[in-house]
């Protein structure tokens, strides 16, 4: 079997947000990344589920291993998308980890109620970020098997 | 007084006429003794002579035996000796209590027996001697002197009898006279007393006639005032409770006429109920103990119909101390026209409208507010049904509530107030909440009933449940508010942040030093940015959360601070105390919070000593705990007590102690949500104590 991300395969990680400001930075944080990473980026809800479900523009989507989700997204609110991929029989085995700003206790039970893999609450600092960012690829990306599913 | 002379006179004159009647009973007993004495001495001088004739007879007899020796002459002889001995008996038996008398009988018998002896022997001499020895010695001397002798003493005793007798005529003339003057005295003094008698008799009487009038005259006049009492039942009863008197004031009230009434039992004028319970009787017995009774009762008038009355009965009893029977005075206290007054005074000041209504649901009474209420005039609403006022439920409850007692119907009730709408005279509505109480009169069970109009209250009501609702939404729009600002400004705020901070990064060095201040500005002006709304948005988060309060241990709550702490207290080598603390009716999470900020503030702003925190609690007055946080840090100067309560409020650089100074306004804010308040002693250099009161919601107390 082959093992994900110790050869030059790289990871697919879905990110979903809506601020390109937040997504320059994450990228900034994954080039330090241990593993070769795959960064998608979709910037809101709807075209977060066109490109799981292989529709519209994302036809050729590939299938994340993880999604990074934020919940406040235009369109589609990132609650429903949760809600929609944990529903899902094709979709719910992605790993999910919520990245937003909200501290909400309100959100964070309703994400985990939800089956969100892990809830984090994006550091307000830079240093902050960049630090969560790296610990999720050291986690999610290095410590935890993600499950395989073979690609379409 | 006057009795007692008549009594005594009559007395006298009859203690008088017996004196008088035995005494005249005495006289005739004398003179019919003084009779019996006459015919006794005649007797005895009688009986004396036959002895002397019988002995003379005898003597002839010898005499002619003498002479003739003839047979029959001896034989006459002896016949005239036995009558005279027979007939000396008889004079002795007759003298038998004359002691003088009978001294003389001795002789009288010597005498006889002499002459006797002389005869025999004349008699024997003529049978031996003959003739005329016999009379010879009938002739002798001895025997003449015999014969003179017994003759003398004859006379003797015959004497002695008239002498006795003339003694004893004279005795019993005086005592004739000695009677005589007896009885004239006694008959004029008997007259006398009869007189007397008679004369105090009429004037007893007299006095009796005039005294029987002028009671005659008073009592007509006590008649006159007790039926000229017409408000107040007086009468009198028997021993048992029968009516014997009734006045004008006792028909008036309890209805009966005085033919009807008397010689009835007064049990009739109580309830039913009340003569099954003896009532009555026992009434009478209580009386009849003590003398007097006064009670307040329900009675009924001949017409069957009930009244309050207010009723005295008094013991009446002669001078002897026995019972003679009770006197009742009654009074109807419902058509009292003093209670009547103060009642209508009462209506009539009653700050709410007053309407008395009847069991046929008339207005009989109102008061000038309901004049006012309703906009009639008094006129206008007495007589007329209450139903034109309140048009549904009042006069319906009347109707409903008749197969009850109004009592127990309207008992039920008093102290809830009924909501019913009232209508005006111009027609228009109001709401309107009415309380009932019942009322008894004369006339029957009426209703008073007090309304208020509630629209003002209602509206009021209506208005502060709108208000609470404003309130409410206008709370939750700020909430959200500033949630939402703080939430929206941060995203803004972390791309300037973060940017510079990248640039700072990426560029240090690589810029000139100029460029590396400007950034190390923006950047620390983002942080600070940052800092406060964070601050912001947990001040408007403190306290909002709102769970409902529960038994809390403050000591758990201590603890929960202490832990997030730890390692402030760690790094600063911190000794945090503290005495047992209460559980109280508290949040926990809120009280963890402000042992938190106050232990946190207290390890923050130490002085050069390794900073030492105290906590205790005090109940003060069983209604609040005083908590305290006594720090020996730098303090604080007494211009600052109120300071530093406010947000964003600092007495320190940020150079000096970091922080936003929203610490003491999120306890400050927090504490009042519960209730409580928080305020600081201090002295600069000497330590500060912070007190915060949370109130003992004990419901226990």
């Amino acid at each position: 079997m082959k093992m994900i991300g110790m050869d030059a395969t790289p990871i697919e990680v879905l990110l979903v947000e809506d601020s390109p400001g937040d997504v320059r930075l994450t990228r900034e944080a994954f080039k330090d990344a241990k593993v070769h990473i795959n960064l998608h980026v979709v910037s809101d809800g709807a075209e977060a589920m066109d490109f799981l479900n292989h529709e519209g523009k994302h036809a050729n989507a590939l299938r994340p291993d993880l999604i990074l989700l934020d919940l406040n997204l235009p369109k589609k609110d990132g609650r429903e998308v949760l809600g929609e991929i944990k529903e899902s029989s094709a979709l719910k085995s992605i790993p999910v980890v919520i990245l937003t700003t909200s501290a909400s206790d309100a959100d964070i039970l309703r994400s985990y109620r939800l089956h969100a893999n892990c809830y984090i609450t994006k550091p307000v600092g830079l240093d902050g970020f960049l630090e969560v960012v790296k610990s999720i690829d050291s986690f999610w990306l290095s410590v935890v098997k993600l499950p395989h599913e073979p690609r379409s | 007084m006057l009795t007692r002379k008549v009594h005594l006179a009559f007395g006298s004159t009859i203690v008088i006429l017996l004196v008088v009647s035995s005494v005249s009973y005495h006289s005739v007993v004398i003179s019919s003794e003084s009779d019996r004495w006459v015919r006794h001495t005649h007797q005895v001088i009688e009986t004396l002579e036959n002895v002397a004739s019988d002995m003379a007879s005898a003597e002839s007899s010898e005499r002619a035996f003498a002479l003739t020796g003839a047979e029959p002459y001896e034989e006459d002889y002896r016949a005239n000796i036995v009558s005279a001995e027979q007939d000396e008996a008889a004079v002795r038996n007759l003298t038998k209590d004359n002691p003088k008398q009978q001294l003389q009988l001795p002789a009288l018998d010597e005498l006889m027996a002499q002459q006797i002896r002389f005869g025999d022997m004349a008699i024997s001499l003529r049978q031996s001697k003959g003739a005329e020895a016999s009379a010879n010695a009938l002739r002798s001397e001895p025997a003449q002197r015999i014969k003179d002798k017994f003759r003398s003493v004859v006379r003797n005793m015959e004497g002695e009898e008239l002498r006795l007798l003339s003694l004893r005529n004279v005795d019993a003339k005086q005592r004739l006279g000695q009677t005589k003057a007896v009885l004239i005295f006694g008959t004029v003094l008997g007259l006398l007393m009869a007189a007397a008698a008679g004369g105090w008799s009429i004037q007893r009487d007299n006095s009796r006639r005039v005294l029987a009038q002028s009671l005659r005259d008073s009592d007509e006049q006590f008649r006159m005032l007790l039926d000229g009492i017409q408000n107040y039942a007086i009468f009198m009863m028997d021993p048992l409770g029968q009516v014997v008197s009734w006045n004008a004031g006792a028909e008036r009230i309890k209805g009966y006429r005085a033919d009807e009434i008397i010689g009835h039992s007064f049990a009739c004028f109580f309830p039913p109920a009340e003569i099954e319970q003896g009532r009555p009787a026992e009434i009478l017995r209580i009386t009849a103990a003590s003398g007097r009774h006064e009670e307040q009762g329900m009675r009924i008038r001949k017409d069957g119909s009930q009244f309050l009355a207010s009723v005295t009965f008094a013991a009446l009893r002669d001078p002897a101390g026995k019972l003679r029977g009770f006197s009742e005075f009654s009074h109807d206290l419902s058509d009292s026209k003093e209670s009547e007054a103060r009642y209508r005074g009462l209506l009539e000041a009653a700050p709410d409208a007053m309407v008395v209504v009847n069991q046929s649901g008339d207005i009989v009474l109102l008061n000038v507010q309901a004049e006012k209420q309703f906009g009639y005039s008094r006129d206008e609403l007495i007589g007329q049904k209450v139903k034109n006022i309140i048009p549904e439920g009042f006069a319906e409850r009347l109707i409903a509530d008749g197969m009850r007692s109004a009592t127990d119907a309207l008992a039920q009730q008093i102290g809830t107030g009924i909501e019913l709408v009232g209508r005006r005279k111009d027609g228009s509505s109001f709401p309107l909440e009415i309380m009932l109480s019942p009322l008894e009169s004369s006339d029957g069970i009426l209703v008073t009933a007090a309304i208020r109009d509630i629209t003002e209250r209602n509206e009021s009501a209506e208005h502060l449940v709108k208000t609470v609702r404003e309130l409410k939404r206008s709370n939750d729009e700020l909430q959200q508010f500033a949630y939402v600002s703080s939430h929206d400004l941060q995203e803004p705020l972390r791309m300037v942040a973060s940017y510079t901070q990248m640039l700072a990064k990426r560029y240090k060095g690589r810029l000139d030093s100029d460029a590396d201040e400007f950034i190390a500005f923006a950047v620390d002006g983002c942080n600070r940015m940052q800092g406060l709304i964070q601050d912001l948005l947990a001040y408007s988060r403190a306290g909002a959360n709102g769970k409902p309060l529960c038994e809390v241990s403050g000591e758990d709550a201590l603890q929960g601070a202490l832990t997030n702490l730890r390692i402030t207290i760690e790094q600063s080598r911190a000794v945090v105390t503290h005495d047992s603390l209460p559980v109280l009716r508290t949040d926990e999470t809120q009280l963890t919070q402000v042992f938190q900020n106050l232990v946190g503030n207290a390890i923050k702003y130490r002085s050069t000593e390794a900073p030492r925190v105290h906590i205790s609690a005090t109940k003060k007055d069983h209604t609040e705990w005083i908590f305290s946080v006594r720090d020996n840090g730098l303090g604080i100067a007494p211009q600052y007590f109120e300071r530093i309560f406010i947000l964003f409020q600092r007495l320190h650089g940020r150079n000096e102690f970091e922080g936003t100074g929203i610490g003491l306004a999120i306890c400050k804010k927090v504490l009042e949500r519960l209730g409580g308040r928080i305020w600081v002693e201090s002295q600069p250099e000497k330590g500060s104590t912070f007190y915060f009161a949370l109130p003992e919601r004990d419901e226990k107390r």
